[in-house]
């Protein structure tokens, strides 16, 4: 029975997991760079919906999450606009992993100087206890809560890029950059608005894990390293290969605790180091 | 020209020798710590610089020097330098093992792997508890060397790592690995079809690199007689290479030199006579390292190079075009492509 709830958690856990991660295969898939900075702006997130719930005591985390995403928003389409879209053309594929990883220092660095070390988490009230009994099992209703969220915002990403016109630029944009440029698509637009939305995808899942637990700036890393492992055992092109590659991250890691309680997220790491070792091709694959 | 060459060599190597009895702890002690970083710099920069392989995870060969130092010292109840060269072997073997899987991964992937890797070798290690765990562990056997030789001998050892990954660096790039891994940096299909193995030169420059970011790790680890893993592979190791590399210069062999003198100016100005705390000093670091990304992605050396002019170190090779002109001043431009063609054939294999 208790490993059936460990299954059942790792599961909730990894829908989690995979909204960390479907931020930055968008990235990836569109415009094939790696942001590594992806984990500092989860934290930063985070961060900013703490000092939110600060402001306004009365108002539940849940629902803070909608500005925090806008936020979230207008700080990618800024990071994409002043800094990225300068080295994103380049011929060099290092530049922008170069760039992205010297914002994370600054972001990380920043936010121990203007948060402080300390470990914060978000507040999620009587939610945070509640659990349901069905059949038996024990399962929490924020962890269900958060699934449920996931795969929403799964499906609507998927509509969107599917389904609009807006969707079919991006798509475009991803296979030609140079070609729709003929068709009067300003490409470094197009990825402003993709930053933004990967980065807001990243907000929600970085406010619904720090009402799982607990964050300091130094998170980050994690995060990424995290994100970075759902986007490669996943595999690029759907969205659905991240949310099960942050379910199998998610089952390893919980899974891996029960044996052994201070491992972390050791059991993720190696589970994804072998899965690199045996399927290396196809597993990450960059479309182009 | 050459005898001059040798005495300001000879001259450096005295005063290196000589150093200890004027310089105080505290100038020794910084300059050993820059000599280190110098040495893992170079070797990150021969990484990603010349092989085209960004680690994120170089980190992890610091701080397996250093345990592998720790622990055959301790054992083997030897002073910590005896077993020195066991780090860097450590190193190779476990980098060797490691690229088997880790170079399936390319670019962004190969740099995110590279860190998972280091994370999963810290967390192994942290819940290790002969090595000391998450507490981490002393080294008892320093005072198998005299309380007064420690700083000195870490010294020597430190300037001489520096010296020699410096010009370990400049004779591999200069042999036939160099010239490979430099033709599949500039064009992999056209280095492959040449018949350039890509995939051995790059395995033998993560394994040197492995190497040196061992030796120098274990040297630091032991002036410091304490390692536990959330020093030994913390990140910022290979945030301060990656800093180093870039501002000074990616794919130059003065780059990192002068990359070096920034950081630690930049770090003694902002520290010490501003008084700001490490974190104001990573941030501006990481802001120096943005605006060289986006102005200036050549680094510095470049732009001081055009100003002072020279090649110091340069590992380019010259084409004899100058001497063949002399000889046959009527060649036609066919002839002396051709001719020119030839030499870099040569060359390649």
């Amino acid at each position: 029975m208790i490993w059936v709830e460990t299954l059942v958690n790792g599961i909730l856990y990894g829908g989690l997991y995979g909204l960390l991660g479907v931020g930055l295969a968008l990235i990836v898939g569109v415009m094939r760079v790696v942001n590594l900075s992806h984990g500092e702006f989860i934290v930063l997130s985070a961060f900013i919906g703490v000092s939110l719930v600060g402001a306004v005591p009365w108002v539940h985390p849940l629902v803070l999450i909608v500005p925090v995403a806008v936020i979230a928003f207008a700080l990618g389409f800024g990071l994409q606009a002043v800094l990225i879209n300068r080295v994103v053309t380049r011929p060099d594929p290092f530049a922008a992993i170069l760039l992205t990883f010297g914002v994370a220092v600054v972001m990380r660095n920043l936010m121990v100087e203007v948060f402080g070390a300390d470990p914060r988490n978000l507040p999620a009230g009587r939610l945070a206890q509640a659990s349901a009994g069905v059949f038996g099992l024990h399962v929490g209703v924020l962890p269900i809560i958060i699934l449920a969220l996931s795969i929403v915002l799964f499906t609507g990403l998927q509509l969107i890029l599917t389904r609009t016109r807006f969707g079919r630029i991006v798509r475009a944009t991803a296979d030609h950059r140079d070609v729709v440029r003929l068709m009067g698509v300003n490409p470094g637009r197009v990825y402003n608005v993709v930053m933004g939305l990967s980065l807001a995808l990243a907000s929600v899942a970085g406010m619904l894990l720090a009402m799982r637990s607990s964050f300091t700036p130094y998170s980050g890393v994690e995060r990424l390293l995290i994100s970075f492992e759902v986007v490669v055992l996943g595999g690029l092109g759907t969205f659905w290969g991240a949310m099960l590659g942050g379910i199998t991250l998610g089952v390893a890691e919980l899974v891996g605790l029960r044996f052994d309680t201070n491992a972390g997220p050791l059991y993720a790491h190696l589970l994804f180091l072998i899965g690199v070792l045996l399927r290396p091709n196809g597993l990450f694959r960059v479309r182009g | 020209m050459k005898a001059a060459r040798w005495l300001i060599a000879i001259v450096a190597a005295l005063v290196v020798v000589a150093a200890p009895w004027f310089v105080g702890e505290g100038a020794l002690r910084f300059v050993s710590e820059a000599m280190l970083m110098l040495a893992m710099a170079q070797m990150w920069n021969l990484l990603a610089g010349y092989a085209g392989l960004v680690s994120m995870g170089q980190q992890v060969f610091v701080g397996l020097g250093a345990y592998a130092l720790f622990f055959a010292s301790i054992s083997l109840k030897l002073a910590p330098f005896w077993v020195l060269p066991l780090a860097p072997l450590v190193c190779a073997a476990v980098a060797a093992v490691v690229a088997l899987f880790l170079f399936r991964l390319r670019e962004a992937y190969f740099a995110i792997g590279t860190w998972v890797f280091s994370e999963v070798v810290s967390l192994l290690i942290s819940k290790t508890e002969r090595l000391g765990g998450e507490r981490g562990i002393g080294l008892p056997t320093a005072r198998l060397i005299g309380a007064h030789w420690l700083e000195p001998l870490t010294f020597w050892i430190s300037a001489a790592i520096a010296v020699g990954a410096v010009a370990g660096t400049y004779a591999l790039l200069r042999s036939r690995v160099g010239l490979g891994l430099m033709t599949v940096r500039d064009n992999d299909v056209a280095a492959a079809s040449i018949g350039v193995d890509v995939w051995r030169n790059r395995f033998i420059a993560f394994v040197l690199s492995a190497a040196g970011c061992g030796l120098a790790g274990a040297v630091s680890f032991t002036a410091t007689l304490y390692v536990a893993p959330s020093f030994a592979f913390d990140p910022n190791w290979v945030v301060a290479m990656m800093f180093i590399v870039i501002i000074g210069g990616i794919g130059t062999l003065e780059g990192p030199i002068l990359g070096v003198v920034i950081y630690f100016a930049l770090r003694e100005l902002l520290t010490v006579a501003f008084g700001l705390t490490g974190g104001w000093y990573l941030v501006g670091l990481g802001l120096v390292a943005i605006a060289t990304m986006l102005f200036e992605p050549a680094g510095l050396w470049p732009l001081l190079r055009a100003r002072v002019g020279g090649d110091w170190l340069s590992v380019r090779r010259h084409p004899p075009d100058r001497e063949w002109r002399a000889i046959m001043p009527s060649t036609s431009d066919a002839e002396r492509r051709a001719a020119e063609e030839r030499s870099r054939r040569g060359s390649a294999h």
